[in-house]
């Protein structure tokens, strides 16, 4: 089993390579247009309000997979031909979009109103009131979810290899099915899966500590 | 005190839905003028001060601030409601400090945000505010490892780095534990001393009788009485003025008080 691994070793690593570029494209796409998903729907305007609630009830409710196809198959049909790795990050971009949408705005609405008062009776603006005052205190309540969220969107970039991207999965795949070994290849992807998510989760956590403590 | 009125509040009315605060209050404060709004909770004493600034929007009437115009119903224009709100400073009941941020920096981000001062300008000044309350040991700490007394001073700090012309103050010292009460009250008694014009909510009224020179009594959605501090205070006029003093003053015979005297508190 061993030796199987090593000999398909340099096909992973360049899954590897494609699964964390796919992450993080997507994680940058979710978090901008989560985060104006969020804005959105507090700036109390209607039309935005309402835009970005249905965007977000409505895209949360349909499976990934599904949002994939759309993207790639469907929208092919409709002359909008997008490659598979375009699709992929639109896909997991804009649904995840919606999840980190709702961590954002439930962290600046659980920010104390009296912060935002203080700020504004000093007569800052409504930006720097969010920038310097709001964002940093949602932070911490953003985190936790949001590392979290991503654990899960690495995981469902696995769903990428059904539209030709070839990442891990697709390497992982492709390899058992050449070696007639699927439980050992994708024992490995597994792992590497799993290692992704450990080395991240690890890393935010002590950041969060570390923000946390000189806070005292 | 000087003849200039500063706050010019005219038929002031506010609701929220179908609640109504207070209806048509009038109250003008000059310039150098200490103010102290006393009543019963509930009666709109913070939203009346909240008004001021525009923190609360109000429905009828206007208020005339520094010169800036302020009417119900009408959004004032955003550049300068934030001109207006540079110029009056305001202290919470609940301190409100940035948690995230240390007093130096908490003192220090409105002038340099707002102002657009430059820092080593506004950190002398906050230095100087710290000195002033004996403060200046704590500018690196972060509020929450500061008394409640220590963050009040600090809140004022913050709010004077702005140099305001106006303090409004919303029951300052009613969250501190009553050891703490006294610190907060010798720093606002000196801003008074200096000439700061003031609208100040209290429950302290020995405070406000020695500190304000007007006192306006709130009661049943408007301003009951409004006077010289010690008249008002000593021998007010009206009738819900008169019915609300013997209440504080002489808790013991109240029925509020005696249900605190039976819970043992
Ligand atoms: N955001 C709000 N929405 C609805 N009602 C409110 C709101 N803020 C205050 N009120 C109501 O308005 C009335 C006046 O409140 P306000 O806080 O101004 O009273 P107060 O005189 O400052 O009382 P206290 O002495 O307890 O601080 C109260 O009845 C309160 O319930
Ligand atoms: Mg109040």
């Amino acid at each position: 089993m061993i030796a199987l691994w090593r000999q398909y070793l340099p096909q992973f690593f360049q899954g590897v390579g494609v699964t964390l570029e796919l992450t993080a494209l997507s994680l940058l796409v979710a978090l901008l247009f989560g985060f104006l998903l969020a804005l959105a729907r507090l700036s109390g305007w209607r039309g935005l309000v309402l835009g970005a609630t249905v965007y977000t009830e409505v895209i949360r409710a349909i499976p990934v997979l599904v949002l994939l196809f759309l993207a790639y198959y469907s929208l092919a049909q409709a002359g909008i031909k997008l490659s598979g790795m375009t699709a992929a990050v639109v896909t997991l971009g804009g649904f995840y979009a919606t999840l980190y949408g709702e961590i954002f705005r439930g962290a600046i609405l659980g920010v104390d109103r009296g912060q935002s008062e203080a700020a504004l009776a000093l007569g800052m603006n409504r930006r720097t009131v969010m920038r310097k005052i709001v964002l940093p205190q949602a932070f911490f309540t953003i985190l936790p979810p949001a590392t979290n969220q991503l654990s899960n969107l690495i995981k469902d970039t696995s769903l990428v290899f059904t539209v030709g991207v070839t990442d891990l999965m697709f390497q992982a795949y492709a390899a058992s099915s050449a070696t007639f070994q699927p439980m050992d290849m994708l024992l490995l992807a597994g792992i590497v899966y799993f290692v992704f998510y450990l080395v991240l989760s690890k890393f935010l956590t002590r950041w969060e500590l570390n923000v946390q403590r000189r806070r005292g | 005190m000087s003849n200039d009125v500063v706050v010019d509040i005219k038929g002031l009315a506010k609701h929220f839905g179908d609640r109504v605060v207070f209806d048509n209050v009038s109250l003008a404060v000059h310039k150098s003028e200490v103010v102290a709004i006393i009543g019963p909770s509930g009666v709109g004493k913070s939203t009346l001060i909240r008004c001021v600034n525009h923190l609360h929007p109000f429905n009828a009437g206007t208020i005339d601030v520094l010169g800036y115009h302020l009417q119900g119903d009408v959004a004032p224009s955003k550049p300068m409601l934030r001109e207006l709100r540079s110029r009056v400073g305001m202290v919470f009941q609940t301190f409100n400090l940035f948690p995230h941020l240390t007093v130096l920096d908490n003192i220090i981000l409105g002038p340099i945000e707002v102002k657009r001062l430059p820092r080593a300008q506004v950190t002398e000044r906050a230095m100087d505010l710290l000195a002033m309350m004996g403060l200046q040991q704590r500018a690196q700490m972060y509020p929450k490892r500061l008394s409640g007394g220590e963050q009040q001073r600090v809140a004022i700090c913050r709010a004077l780095a702005m140099e305001p012309e106006i303090m409004l103050f919303d029951e300052p010292t009613s969250m501190l534990d009553p050891e703490l009460v006294g610190e907060v009250l010798e720093a606002i008694r000196r801003l008074a001393k200096q000439g700061m014009t003031m609208l100040l909510v209290t429950h302290e009224m020995m405070f406000a009788k020695d500190v304000a020179d007007t006192v306006v009594v709130m009661a049943d959605h408007t301003v009951a009485e409004r006077g010289p501090a010690r008249q008002v205070l000593e021998s007010p006029q009206t009738e819900r003025a008169r019915a609300f003093l013997r209440r504080v003053l002489n808790p013991g015979l109240s029925s509020d008080g005696a249900r605190r005297q039976r819970g043992g508190v």
